[in-house]
């Protein structure tokens, strides 16, 4: 565990990676926030109607969830990059602990990172909206849960990052099957039969991350809670595979 | 004591260690030799737990790698200089090391120093030379203070300078009463610092024994100058020696002993000049041990390709 955090803690893209993230979720959330502020009064009413501002001053998340999933693929993949797994695994040579406590570090300081960086965003926005966009308090129903949930979206994907990173040990492979399942295989999704749309889409981990976010739950989709377990199951499976990968084969 | 037994290692269709067995004795420096390819790196990776064989198992007194605790304060290991994080500091890399272990800091600071390190100890490690990446690679086996040291290689690529201060730490450590493991395909290296060597190649065991002990067992050849060497050599080829040409008009005779030269010669009536017994370096009965092996690797080559 100590192990782990100084590993963590003492390369650069660590902090790059989590500047990056931070960056992303609150400088676009002010980018989009204002952006929607200054068209407000342009915007068709069914639109307004619509409007959700919790979900809308989280949307840098969407965003984010790059940087932080390559926080968690960086995390095990410059090990067998640089060769120093063979050493981490000299020191602890029982490798699940090895997973264990990469997943405690990088879960912990993710999830402890993400929640601040997610409040700070939805109260930012808000501020932004006020006096022109109509604007959610802590206290509403739904939001509270919105801002922690966006939080522990964030986390679980630095942990699927992790895991996938476990399983395919090269990083730019990595990086890419992770953006592949984020942003294309939605795109693959709008190319099947609607009814086939309705069932799948909702499964996406992005659609999740959507659902996570929002107040109420929208056609189609989780609820925020069913939508968390989801993602938390693809975690648990992803991790599962990776360990029994990891005692099985030459380091 | 390492115990290798009867291990057999292959990735994929590549045999890397076929039924290796053979005990490394505590208390001593044993150097382990073969040519380039094989096994000595795959035997390092089987017995730090890093690669599962096949076949068999290797064992650090008595318990496998992954059976260790705290591995680190019972075997340090070099395999391989360069795999350290290259943006990480040497100090911060040995941390992570000692953290995993419940070393202490201090600890830490005192291997630095012990490989002359500490002036460039928070420097990143990506812009260490190898010998000083060598260097961190020992600091990190003495971090637990371990009884059994294996080290791959562990003179390639260095400067004179560095293989006389990696000589020197082996030393002293075996003199501290360790048990060292070095690998090499360098026989003069072993010559001047192992105790006793094993000999593999193409993944089987070949032989061991002390340094004298394989040059004995091998032929020696004689070397002979005298006033008549057309002569001299009929006669020695009529006793069923071989002869060739040696250096500054000598003649070089393999087969019979010198003994048995001086002989030919005395009954021939021909002078001689000279007569050594010419010991086989150990280089030479590295080769003559390998040759059968590194032949066996081409034609599977040659068949398979």
């Amino acid at each position: 565990m100590r192990s782990e955090w100084v590993k963590f803690r003492t390369v650069r893209s660590t902090p790059i990676g989590f500047a990056v993230m931070v960056l992303l979720t609150i400088g676009l959330g002010v980018l989009i926030t204002f952006a929607i502020r200054s068209h407000w009064h342009t915007m068709d009413p069914v639109a307004r109607f619509a409007f959700d501002p919790v979900s809308t001053s989280l949307a840098g998340t969407l965003f984010a969830q790059f940087a932080i999933g390559v926080i968690g693929i960086l995390f095990i993949t410059s090990e067998y990059a640089s060769g120093s797994i063979r050493a981490t695994l000299a020191a602890i040579p029982q490798r699940w602990r090895v997973v264990v406590a990469k997943v405690l570090v990088l879960g912990v300081t993710t999830l402890v990172v993400s929640e601040v960086v997610v409040l700070a965003a939805f109260l930012i926005g808000q501020r932004i909206y006020a006096g022109v966009v109509p604007t959610a308090s802590l206290g509403g129903p739904g939001v509270a849960r919105s801002v922690i949930l966006g939080g522990a979206y964030l986390a679980l994907l630095a942990l699927f990052g992790l895991g996938l990173g476990l399983i395919i040990r090269h990083q730019s492979a990595a990086i890419s099957v992770y953006t592949s399942l984020l942003l294309i295989v939605p795109i693959i999704v709008i190319f099947l039969p609607s009814s086939w749309q309705n069932v799948v889409a909702r499964y996406e981990p992005s659609a999740l991350g959507r659902a996570m976010m929002s107040v109420s739950p929208s056609a189609n989709m989780f609820s925020a809670w069913p939508a968390t377990t989801v993602l938390a199951i693809y975690v648990v499976v992803i991790l599962i595979v990776a360990t029994v990968l990891i005692e099985r084969r030459d380091a | 004591m390492i115990v290798v037994d009867h291990v057999t290692k292959h990735y994929g269709h590549t045999v890397a260690l076929r039924d290796l067995s053979f005990e490394v004795p505590a208390g001593v420096i044993t150097g382990f030799l073969g040519p380039n390819g094989s096994g000595k790196s795959t035997t390092m990776r089987v017995i730090m737990g890093l690669d599962a064989p096949q076949q068999g198992r290797a064992t650090i007194n008595g318990k496998t790698y992954r059976e260790l605790s705290s591995p680190l304060h019972e075997v340090g290991a070099l395999l391989d200089a360069k795999s350290v994080h290259p943006g990480r500091s040497a100090r911060n890399h040995l941390r992570a090391m000692a953290a995993a272990n419940r070393i202490s800091q201090t600890r830490c600071d005192d291997v630095l120093d012990f490989v002359g390190l500490t002036a460039v100890a928070n420097r990143r490690v990506g812009e260490f030379s190898l010998g000083m990446s060598q260097r961190l690679g020992i600091a990190v086996a003495l971090l637990g203070d371990p009884a059994v040291l294996l080290f791959d290689e562990p003179i390639n690529g260095l400067d004179p300078e560095g293989i006389r201060w990696i000589r020197d730490v082996f030393r002293s450590l075996a003199a501290e009463g360790r048990t060292i493991l070095v690998s090499s395909h360098l026989m003069s290296e072993m010559a001047l610092t192992a105790d006793q060597v094993i000999v593999i190649g193409r993944g089987s065991f070949i032989t061991r024994g002390t340094v004298d002990e394989l040059t004995a067992a091998a032929a020696q050849d004689v070397l002979v100058r005298s006033q008549d060497n057309v002569r001299l050599a009929a006669a020695i080829a009529a006793a069923g020696g071989v002869t060739s040409a040696g250096p500054g008009g000598s003649l070089q005779v393999a087969v019979l002993d010198a003994a048995t030269v001086g002989q030919l010669a005395l009954r021939e009536s021909i002078a001689l000049s000279e007569l050594t017994p010419v010991r086989a370096s150990l280089e030479d009965v590295f080769m003559e041990l390998t040759a059968t092996a590194t032949d066996y690797t081409s034609s599977t080559g040659a068949a398979s390709a």
